[in-house]
């Protein structure tokens, strides 16, 4: 497990696909479409982010326009930090077991106040080794699978010093993966090959 | 000449039938891939070799069809899954996995199982299919984009009346001349060829370079005969001929004249009136007669026959254009046909050719009244030799050219080339028909042709002609219709499957022959170094998949 200083989150609820975390740090937001990991039971658990939101503590207080630039309000008002908390919610795109990474869902869910970590490198490459945690993101309702895809492609790309090779074999992955649903296929494409 | 298999794709759907479908591999450029390869099936138990006979684009979603894709990137990654590429295959042959010695490709009775490999063939799945090049198993080109010998089945060849056909232009003559030059090298079979155009003498002119190309007699030396009606042509002014042919009028029969009556203007009024002729002055006499009269014996002839006189006037005008033929003699002392059979006993070739007679009329009368006369000369010969148990006489090729003429429908069934195509080998007889009009041939006749050669045609019912009586037309169809120049669909008797080659260069067959010296010699080494700069400047034909 990572060294705990590198640590950008706390689960705060969980199910079988998706858990919410909060972040440790305000002026840090994880990445849209970034991988992350929580360790529960002895097993890597392993997160898509697709959402990010900042908001009030207090759920019946809502923050307020001040008309002041982000950081000069900061200096000027720092209690206002502590009223504010990021959270982002992650779909559950698979676990490493004896070592293996699988893409698939793992038999439990990580358990609220685990904590959570960016992936290294080697673990974004074998995690994005084939595609087939796109099929499992597809397949779950209210997600932008458009973005989350395009977003999660780029960063494996990013991660393989642009190696056009593996873009080519996304986005035939993502023809074959989407056959059947041609138009979503070709704008995740589209946006992946904006990247190039 | 062992060849590195390429898998270009993989069985998808199909039937014996209609052909089998191959999905193309993506990584394959479809431009590479064109129609008469030469394709081998990678079944469980069996080899089974193909003719490619189409490709398609196919998609597997018709959103993509409505809404293309743009960019290369988007193109690329969508090819092999929302779009393919079809390969339509005819299943010819088959073959074992594991054959053991002797075992030959035999026609495929069944297909390979779903995603079987597609390949394109090796040099070796030609060879095993074609053999190897030898003396009676000759190359005579290569398949289109490789670089292996298809070879001929001389001794197959033989045992059926066989064709070229193609459009002027379209190499027939040079590649029938290859072909003859490996008969006679071989001797598998005599030789007769009736060289309307004199191009299988002793030189014609390459229609490539201009240049005069060695022919059959330069090549072959003394193997081969040159027979001439016409010894006083310039043709001949570096090598004599043989013999001078002379037709004497008494072997001219009615039958000869009405082939030729389209030539001659001969009207049927016409023809009764020969007959007439033909009764009362005996046969043999009656023509010499007939066209040494004026016009005052004429009218006694009316009189004394009863017959029109208009007609026989007529006659008389249209029978006089054979006087205009220099070797049509009242008497001859020689007899041609003797001195036919008398080379082909010494096991020559025979060359006939017609110099400036080489009018349709005097092509037609002397083709005709020669083989006619052999024809009858070789039944009774096969005959008496079956009767004595003793071996007949040796097989004879009849070579003609503007074959039509002599196999039209309207005439077919009385001349006597339609006779020796019907009897196929029963006398040690058969034709090979140079024509490049085959839609004039009948039928009956075309459906008897053991092998064709087919080069270039245009027209659609020349086309149809020449696969009459063949399976699979419409994947033939696909391929003559694709044919270029020095390109020739090769099916039939004396080929395991059909194949569309590129003809050998001229030069390597003249090399091959090795008879060839001095000035010959020269000109192969030029021909050959010629060949080597167009492969340095042109590259090899071979296609690369990238």
């Amino acid at each position: 497990m990572s060294e705990l200083s590198e640590r950008i989150g706390e689960i705060i609820q969980v199910s079988t696909t998706r858990f919410l975390a909060q972040s440790d740090d305000l002026s840090v937001l994880p990445h849209f479409g970034s991988f992350i990991k929580t360790q529960s039971q002895g097993m890597n658990i392993y997160g898509l982010v697709f959402n990010v939101y900042e908001t009030s503590i207090d759920p019946n207080r809502r923050a307020m326009a001040f008309g002041i630039e982000r950081a000069e309000l900061l200096r000027r008002q720092p209690q206002i930090a502590e009223f504010l908390k990021v959270e982002f919610e992650a779909v559950v795109i698979g676990f490493a077991d004896a070592g293996y990474i699988r893409a698939y869902l793992p038999p439990f869910p990580p358990r609220i106040h685990s904590f959570v970590y960016p992936c290294d490198s080697r673990e974004v490459i074998d995690l994005t080794e084939d595609l087939e945690f796109i099929r499992s993101v597809n397949a779950l309702p209210g997600l932008p699978v458009e973005e989350l895809a395009a977003a999660s492609i780029r960063l494996a790309y990013a991660e393989r010093g642009n190696d056009s090779a593996f873009l080519t074999r996304a986005g035939q992955e993502i023809a074959q993966l989407l056959k059947d649903e041609y138009e979503k296929a070709r704008s995740i494409i589209r946006r992946i090959s904006d990247g190039r | 000449m062992a060849g590195k298999t390429k898998h270009i794709g993989s069985i998808i759907a199909g039937s014996l039938l209609g052909g089998l479908e191959a999905k193309l591999d993506e990584d394959i450029n479809v431009e590479g891939i064109s129609v008469g390869r030469l394709i081998v099936v990678d079944g469980a138990l069996n080899k089974f070799f193909c003719l490619l006979k189409d490709v398609s684009l196919e998609a597997t979603n018709e959103d993509i069809l409505l809404n293309p894709p743009r960019d290369d990137f988007s193109k690329m990654v969508h090819a092999g899954v929302n779009t393919f590429y079809k390969l339509s295959l005819q299943p010819m042959l088959i073959t074992s996995q594991e054959p053991e010695a002797g075992d030959r490709p035999r026609p495929s009775t069944t297909v390979p199982p779903h995603f079987s490999p597609v390949c394109e063939a090796t040099a070796d799945d030609i060879s095993l299919i074609f053999g190897e090049p030898g003396l009676t198993n000759p190359e005579i080109g290569s398949p289109i984009f490789m670089d292996v010998p298809v070879c001929l089945n001389l001794e197959r060849f033989c045992k059926r009346s066989n064709a070229v056909f193609g459009k002027s232009g379209s190499g027939k003559s040079v590649l029938a001349r290859m072909i003859l030059g490996h008969l006679v090298k071989s001797d598998m079979a005599i030789n007769l060829i009736f060289d309307m155009h004199g191009e299988y003498g002793w030189s014609a002119t390459s229609e490539g370079s201009g240049l005069d190309d060695p022919s059959l007699r330069q090549l072959l030396g003394s193997k081969v005969a040159i027979f001439t009606v016409d010894a006083d042509s310039p043709l001949y002014r570096k090598i004599r001929p043989d013999y001078d042919v002379q037709i004497p009028c008494g072997i001219i029969e009615i039958a000869d004249l009405e082939l030729a009556a389209g030539e001659l203007g001969l009207t049927p009024a016409g023809i009764e009136t020969m007959y007439r002729l033909h009764d009362a002055w005996g046969e043999g006499k009656w023509l010499a007669k007939f066209l040494a009269m004026d016009a005052g014996e004429l009218s006694l002839v009316v009189e004394e026959l009863k017959v029109n006189d208009q007609a026989l006037g007529k006659l008389h005008r249209c029978l006089s254009r054979l006087k205009r033929l220099p070797f049509i003699k009242k008497e001859v002392a020689d007899d041609t046909v003797a001195r036919i059979m008398n080379e082909i006993r010494a096991g020559r070739h025979i060359v006939f050719q017609f110099g400036r007679f080489n009018s349709m009329l005097s092509y037609i009368l002397v083709a005709n009244i020669l083989t006619r006369r052999l024809h009858r000369l070789y039944v009774d010969k096969t005959d008496s030799a079956r009767a004595e148990g003793t071996e007949g006489p040796k097989p004879l090729v009849v070579t003609i050219e503007e074959a039509h003429k002599f196999l039209d429908p309207a005439v077919a069934r009385q001349t006597i080339f339609g006779t020796i195509a019907r009897e196929m080998r029963k006398y040690n007889m058969v034709l090979l028909l140079i024509d490049q009009r085959p839609s004039g041939i009948d039928d009956e006749i075309l459906s008897q042709v053991g092998t064709r050669i087919i080069g270039e045609l245009g027209d659609e019912r020349d086309i149809n002609a020449v696969l009459t009586g063949l399976p699979s037309q419409g994947t033939l169809k696909v391929l003559i219709n694709n044919l270029e120049p020095r390109q020739f669909l090769l099916t039939g008797f004396a080929l395991p499957m059909p194949v569309v080659i590129d003809a050998k260069e001229y030069g390597l067959f003249c090399d091959e022959l090795r008879v060839g010296a001095g000035v010959i010699g020269d000109e192969i080494e030029r021909r050959k170094s010629m060949d080597t700069l167009k492969a340095s400047v042109f590259g090899d034909d071979e296609i690369r998949f990238d």
